[in-house]
């Protein structure tokens, strides 16, 4: 001690060598603790990914797999598969080929249309009517896409419709589990328009409730501001530990055949209505068609009412749940709307030429179509396929019945 | 004339030319800022040569400047080496200066709120450059700081420095110490992990042995029943505001009566009685500039180098799991610093060691230089005192020890050798397994019984024998119930242990270790045998299922009970067993009631049903539980 003390300390020379060796070590220490911070941070990153995956095993392991399955693939009429392609939006092709189908069908419709609407006009005198059919024509000329000129439609359908085939009999066990292939990506059948991410969480943090009217039991809220047991970082690892089945690129169809139970999706499910529904047809999304449609069917507001606040099913079978959001906050009140629609609505320039029942109809069947200010397009465009006539006509009386 | 119509550098550099006029700007400006030293001044001054002009200009910063006006402008030679003061008074204050700055970095990245604070930690370790090296340095300088303290405290009690006229800046530093401590303590809350939140539970609950006001104080502290958002914002604001608040009011105190006392001068060096500290004979002079200065840069640059070397290569600060009331870790403990009031309360009651001793023995403390009066501080003389000083140390340190979660700690065997296994990581301590490299991890199902095998003979047979067993006596069945009620996908009827493969080295020793805590464990754990099974949960996750399978044993209060003979006392239970004749045909009486009564049926009849009798029989017991290991976890690094 007392050498060290004589060595450093009597001489400044030497305190000053050194206090100026030290400072420049550490110097070059931060530095070269700086340089290395990328890798380390990542490092961290994937660390503390990977632990938090761990966590979540756990968590998935004690509260989650006695319904989605020790492996994630759901049980049978219990609760869909996490460990599932369709979760994590892998198409083996089926749904890519149901959309071009659709375009081809709605090519050659659009194609067939023409000459009808043009015979239409040139027979038709009332100048409103010619009007409205002369917009119609401008339409339909607009969606024919001149890339499909000269294909022969059909020839083309069934050759996509052979491979189709062909892939979805590879997919009989997933299919009889509930999978839909023309249906492959479940965040686009439940209009989610986030990501995965926030699919899992939210669903996880607030539960949904309305399950319980397709599966036996409803998924329950995790999340203590909802009243249940996990706080958000538990949440989060679960998401984590769920995102972790994602295989990316490398599903295979032996995944999917293995998956137990698949999602039900309530709006487009068919099964289930009730009887004298049963072979009743959608109403489609066709506004003109379906306002065709509505002529002389009688609504009663009192089913009506019942459909709105889920107390009853329509055609689709699964309840519609329109008095969860239209309470003014999430979506706009249903009472007076009726009212609201002729008096604002009407008013503006883009809704000329239509109907209060005109503009309701075609706000549930295409609700995108037109969102009132202030609110977010967050209605379902699914409700063409749940609605039978009879319901929609049941729905506008009970609506047409607040407004008064 | 001036060149402008006021007068301006140019002036000077008109008269002067450019090279001196700009050399006596700066010269000028230097000098102001130093307060009396300018360029020639300071390079005479760091080349040790004597100052050139009178008066002395190496005084004038220490009249004129704020800073230096704090600082004495010469010491005396006998206290400026390593010893007496052995510098720590000094590097105390270094930390309090290094830790507020460290400190306030954090802060930058920090939000007192349950819901956010652990997140914030992660954020500061995986996405703020250098935040992981600044908590290090946090971390390491507030423990480090607790030790220093104590260190300089206990030098002043040897050198007798808190003799007269000291009285009272031993006092302030006696509240100084506490300070130190609460502050490092209210810290270790912060991160709001498992070691954070479980720490601190236990040290607020020792205030609520408070009589009288202990529920009050208990509740002024964590502003609820239970530490949550509120408590977390109170020791929040404690740590950052009230605690640096008396922190710096009282170095002020203590370091101005330093000062105005002057250091104490090795005892040896003045006359019984005297204190000459302040009278400094000429040839005895360390004048502050420049042999202390340069002296306090250097040391400002080697303790600062130590400490960045320490954080690069040796310490990073804990961060556990994110902290959750409902789990209570296994052996939970006070920071180290705190070990001894842990240890105490092993030996007493809550409010007796966990209160009034630790208050009772900072009360003493604080009025020590009022109760030794003794004019001597020559150590001869001080043979009690310098004692006393070292049974302080030791006994603070056999607490300490005690305070261990190791000592006197009643958990049962099986639950102890299982958390050895899987325990998360904790005071850089973590389960034998976790660090196993992810390769090795080879799935299967293994056993402790794989030791078992007699010298010679062939593994895989006495396996297969070992299977068989279990399966017949139905412990395999056991096992397997418990492990499905753990979300474990059983697929194999029979049991198929098998050998470790010859590739999982390391795997194959953290079962010889689990195989050996068995055998150690013998009494509490007769003929047991342990089971690691390793499945494989998703891409780069596999499940490890841990089990004890054992005869159960009569146990009191954590004790194994012991017959006269010394062997523990079996655990028995009491089965209904179907009783059969001797053809092995079941033996039919009549249903019988609650109330005793033959239960008939609709005809009248008796209901015939078979007959059972009650059997003592051993309780075979067993014990699973599960961790899951990812490939990126990374527990070995
Ligand atoms: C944050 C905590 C503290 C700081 C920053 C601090 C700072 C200092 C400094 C800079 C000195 C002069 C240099 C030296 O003697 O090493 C000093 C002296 C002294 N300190 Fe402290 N101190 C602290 C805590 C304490 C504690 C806990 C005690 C005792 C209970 C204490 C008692 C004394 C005494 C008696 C002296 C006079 C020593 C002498 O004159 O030789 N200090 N302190």
């Amino acid at each position: 001690m007392l050498m060290l003390e004589r060595m450093i300390f009597e001489r400044i020379e030497t305190r000053i060598l050194v206090g100026i060796t030290a400072f420049f070590g550490i110097l070059l220490m931060v530095g070269w603790v700086a340089i290395n911070e990328g890798g380390r941070m990542a490092a961290f990153e994937e660390r503390s990914l990977a632990r938090s995956i761990e966590r979540g095993a756990a968590l998935f392991a004690s509260g989650c797999a006695t319904c989605h399955g020790n492996d994630g693939r759901g049980i049978t009429g219990r609760a869909p598969a996490l460990n599932n392609p369709q979760l994590f939006g892998y198409d083996f092709g089926t749904g890519e080929i149901t959309a071009q189908i659709a375009k081809l069908e709605e090519q050659r419709d659009l194609r067939t249309q023409l000459p009808e609407l043009e015979a239409e006009l040139a027979a038709e005198t009332n100048p409103n009517v010619r009007q409205q059919l002369e917009e119609e024509i401008a339409a339909v000329q607009k969606a024919i896409d001149p890339n499909f000129d000269g294909i022969d439609f059909d020839a083309e359908i069934v050759a996509l419709q052979a491979q189709y085939d062909e892939l979805a009999g590879q997919m009989q066990q997933a299919i009889a589990n509930g999978y839909d292939p023309a249906h492959p990506e479940r965040l686009v059948n439940v209009g989610w328009a986030g990501d995965l991410y926030g699919f899992l969480f939210t669903t996880l943090k607030g539960g949904r409730p309305v399950s319980s009217s397709y599966w036996p039991q409803a998924m329950p809220a995790w999340s203590q501001e909802a009243g249940g047991p996990m706080r958000d970082d538990q949440l989060e690892d679960l998401v984590n530990y769920i995102m972790n089945w994602d295989r990316g690129e490398a599903w295979t169809l032996a995944d999917l055949n293995a998956v137990q139970q698949f999602a039900v999706e309530p709006a487009r499910s068919s099964g289930g209505g009730s009887e004298q529904q049963a072979d009743a047809s959608p109403v489609g999304t066709n506004v003109r068609q379906i306002m065709g449609d509505l002529e002389g069917v009688e609504g009663d507001a009192a089913r009506g009412e019942a459909l709105f606040n889920s107390q009853e099913t329509p055609l689709g079978g699964v309840a519609l749940g329109c008095s969860g959001c239209h309470n003014g906050v999430v979506a706009p009140a249903a009472e007076g709307l009726w009212a609201r629609v002729e008096t604002e609505r009407l008013a503006d320039a883009a809704l000329a030429g239509y109907t209060a029942e005109q503009y309701v109809v075609e706000s549930i069947v295409n609700p995108g179509a037109y969102v009132v200010e202030g609110y977010q397009p967050i209605m379902p465009g699914t409700f063409g396929e749940a609605l039978s006539t009879q319901d929609l006509a049941d729905l506008l009386a009970y609506i047409h019945s607040l407004g008064e | 004339m001036s060149v402008l119509p006021f007068p301006t550098i140019l002036d000077d550099i008109k008269e002067k030319g450019l090279r001196r006029a700009l050399y006596d700007a700066v010269d000028t400006t230097v000098e102001r800022v130093t307060a009396g030293m300018n360029i020639q001044d300071i390079r005479e001054a760091l080349r040790g040569e004597k100052a050139s002009r009178r008066p002395n200009p190496r005084l004038t910063p220490h009249a004129d400047s704020f800073w230096l006006h704090m600082r004495p402008s010469y010491f005396n030679k006998e206290v400026t080496g390593i010893y007496p003061t052995f510098r720590l008074g000094w590097l105390s204050t270094y930390f309090v200066f290094f830790e507020t700055i460290t400190g306030i970095l954090l802060m930058l990245w920090y939000t007192p709120s349950p819901e956010i604070a652990y997140g914030n930690m992660l954020n500061i370790l995986g996405n703020v450059p250098l935040g992981q090296f600044v908590r290090d340095l946090h971390r390491l300088g507030a423990e480090a700081m607790v030790l220093i303290v104590a260190l300089h405290m206990m030098r002043t009690w040897f050198t007798a420095s808190y003799k007269k006229p000291r009285q009272f800046t031993w006092f302030t530093g006696v509240v100084l110490l506490f300070a130190t401590g609460l502050l490092s303590f209210s810290g270790y809350l912060l991160p709001w992990d498992q070691l954070a939140l479980w720490a601190v539970t236990i040290g607020a609950s020792m205030a609520e042995a408070t009589p009288a006001i202990g529920k009050e104080v208990n509740l002024l502290l964590r502003g609820a029943p239970e530490l949550g958002a509120n408590g977390l914002l109170r020791f929040y604001l404690l740590h950052v505001l009230a605690l640096p608040v008396l922190l710096f009011v009282f170095l002020g105190v203590h370091y101005y009566k330093v000062i105005i006392h002057g250091h104490s001068l090795p005892p040896q060096s003045e006359k019984i009685g005297e204190d000459t500290a302040k009278r400094v004979p000429l040839d005895k002079r360390v004048y502050f500039i420049p042999d202390l200065l340069t002296n306090e840069l250097m040391w400002l640059g080697v303790t600062t180098f130590i400490m960045v070397v320490l954080v690069i290569w040796f310490y990073h600060a804990p961060l556990e799991n994110h902290a959750d009331p409902q789990v209570t870790p296994l052996g939970t403990t006070a920071p180290w610093y705190f070990l001894w009031i842990q240890g105490a309360l092993k030996l007493g009651d809550k409010f007796l060691m966990g209160i009034a001793f630790p208050t009772a023995l900072l009360g003493i403390l604080a009025v020590m230089p009022y109760l030794d009066t003794a004019p001597s501080r020559r150590y001869k003389d001080r043979r009690i005192m310098i004692t006393l000083g070292l049974l302080l140390i030791s006994v603070t340190t056999i607490l300490s020890y005690m305070g261990l979660p190791e000592f006197a700690v009643s958990t049962s065997a099986e639950i102890e050798i299982l958390h050895e296994l899987d325990k998360e990581p904790a005071h850089n301590k973590m389960g034998i397994i976790r660090p196993v490299p992810y390769e090795q991890l080879v799935v299967g199902w293994y056993t402790t019984a794989q030791f078992d095998v007699p010298e010679g003979e062939d593994v895989d047979a006495y396996l297969a024998e070992f299977n068989a067993t279990i399966a017949e006596n139905s412990q395999y069945e056991q096992l397997v119930d418990d492990l499905r009620q753990t979300a474990f996908t059983v697929t194999n009827t029979e049991p198929m242990f098998e050998a470790i493969p010859e590739d999982a080295p390391e795997l194959e020793a953290v079962l010889e270790e689990f195989y050996h805590m068995l055998k150690e464990e013998e009494l509490e754990l007769p003929n047991a045998w342990g089971a690691i099974i390793i499945t494989e949960n998703q891409d780069g996750l596999k499940r490890i299922d841990l089990a004890i399978s054992w005869d159960g044993v009569e146990i009191e209060q954590g004790d194994v009970v012991l017959d006269e003979n010394g062997e523990p006392v079996p655990l028995m239970e009491t089965v209904l067993v179907p009783v059969v004749d001797e053809n092995g045909e079941p033996v039919m009486v009549e249903m019988l009631d609650e109330n005793g009564d033959v239960v008939t049926n609709e005809n009248g009849e008796p209901i015939m049903v078979q007959a059972t009798e009650e059997v003592q029989q051993r309780v075979r017991r067993i014990r699973v539980q599960h961790i899951f290991l990812h490939r990126n976890a990374a527990y070995f690094q």
